[in-house]
């Protein structure tokens, strides 16, 4: 998700092609080209100009409703709701074909990857080793980094594993079903002993109204992640 | 001393009007085609000649029903003024083609957005959205929908985003 701003002009954008399987906007303001999964206008007038990211959340609706009972929801468009993707389109996409591929990985090119950037680093987890892990703890570059699983078995965050005024660096545990009568608790801390929920905010423990910082990442194919970082490493779990 | 046939002013005219037009009408979509990868120069190429192309192929098209209005006054044989007739239509109807977007025409682009309060939603609540909260503004973005528009354009606390997917 992108500001659509730059310099103060506010852009509207609108499809207007493909680039290796990844769609191009276009402004109506100037007529450049941007490329959607980097936010760098490619042609155009602002040619070299980068959007910047807004931070967003790819959540199940059950778990966004929890957390944002006031939010809104986009609402459908009667004449349209016959296009929309179908249920299992997730699937559908599964099998489509790609024009990239990087065998050498080892992953299949729809292989679904969680991607992060930040600290100069480019790095990819497969999100089914997040389905089985449920929490990841790894590096982006030289920054500690936390992946997590939801409740909902489907939704991820992704935090930054410094916990505010510890100066070690924490490991997390993943509470178990029925090992805590904290609502929402979900991680447990090493260095506290605190609570954590989904939210990256501790509910209980030393650390409770404390929150960990928020690392964007984004769910994408790995032929397309790839393609466009392609300084990206991959994080192979222990014994893979 | 022979001077040129009217056909032969006009074919000298339209056949490069033609050719000029079916070429900056067609490489774009050639070159920005699904399930193709794409060349950088090749892109860059394509993305200019669409963004630059109108004036060019109104100015095609005038050229071409200018030398047909010449060529209809000085030739007689109604075969080959419809045929001249012809040709200059296909370069205009390239010139108005182009002024097209392919991908638009597919996929239908979202005007202002409207929203629904979260609770009044009968979406399911395993369906997967964008989530995104601005100051106290949290809006959903349904992937199933977006997914058809790709980008929907939105202003959420006063802050303009592109919602993409």
């Amino acid at each position: 998700m992108w500001r659509a701003e730059v310099d103060g002009l506010r852009l509207r954008f609108h499809l207007a092609g493909i680039n290796d399987q990844n769609f191009l906007m276009r402004d109506e303001e100037t007529g450049s080209y941007w490329q959607q999964i980097t936010g760098a206008a490619i042609a155009g007038p602002l040619a070299g100009r980068q959007l910047t990211l807004v931070a967003s959340d790819e959540l199940t609706f059950a778990t966004w409703k929890a957390e944002q009972p006031r939010g809104t929801v986009l609402r459908e468009i009667a004449a349209d709701t016959s296009l929309y993707a179908k249920k299992d389109w997730d699937v559908r996409m599964a099998k489509a074909p790609t024009v990239l591929g990087y065998p050498e990985s080892g992953l299949a090119p729809r292989e679904l990857m969680i991607g992060l950037h930040g600290f100069g680093a480019a790095r990819a987890f497969r999100y089914d080793a997040l389905l089985n892990a449920k929490l990841i703890e790894d590096h982006l570059g030289p920054e500690p980094i936390l992946l997590v699983l939801g409740q909902d078995g489907h939704s991820v965050r992704v935090f930054h594993r410094r916990i505010p005024g510890i100066p070690a660096t924490p490991d997390f545990y993943r509470v178990l079903p029925g090992q805590s009568a904290t609502p929402g608790a979900l991680l447990m801390d090493s260095a506290t002993g605190s609570e954590w929920n989904f939210q990256g905010c501790a509910v209980s423990g030393k650390s409770a109204g404390a929150c960990l910082e928020r690392v964007e990442s984004i769910k994408d194919y790995w032929f397309d992640w790839r393609h466009f970082n392609p300084a990206t490493t991959v994080y192979r779990a222990k014994g893979n | 001393m022979k001077t040129a046939t009217p056909g032969r002013h006009f074919l000298f005219y339209v056949i490069p009007c033609l050719f000029l037009s079916f070429f900056l009408f067609l490489y774009p979509p050639y070159v920005i085609r699904p399930f193709r990868a794409q060349g950088a120069r090749e892109l860059v190429v394509a993305l200019a000649i669409t963004r630059y192309r109108t004036p060019f192929m109104a100015a095609l098209a005038a050229i071409a029903l200018w030398v047909l209005v010449l060529y209809w006054r000085r030739e007689r044989r109604w075969l080959r003024r419809l045929a001249a007739a012809a040709a200059s239509l296909v370069i205009a109807a390239i010139a108005v083609a182009s002024r097209v977007n392919i991908y638009e025409l597919m996929f239908h682009p979202l005007g202002p957005p409207t929203f629904q309060a979260a609770a009044e939603s009968k979406l399911d609540g395993d369906e997967m959205v964008i989530a995104v909260r601005i100051g106290q503004v949290a809006r959903a973005y349904p992937i199933r929908n977006i997914s058809y528009y790709h980008v929907v354009n939105d202003l959420v606390d006063g802050v303009p985003i592109a919602a993409t997917y």
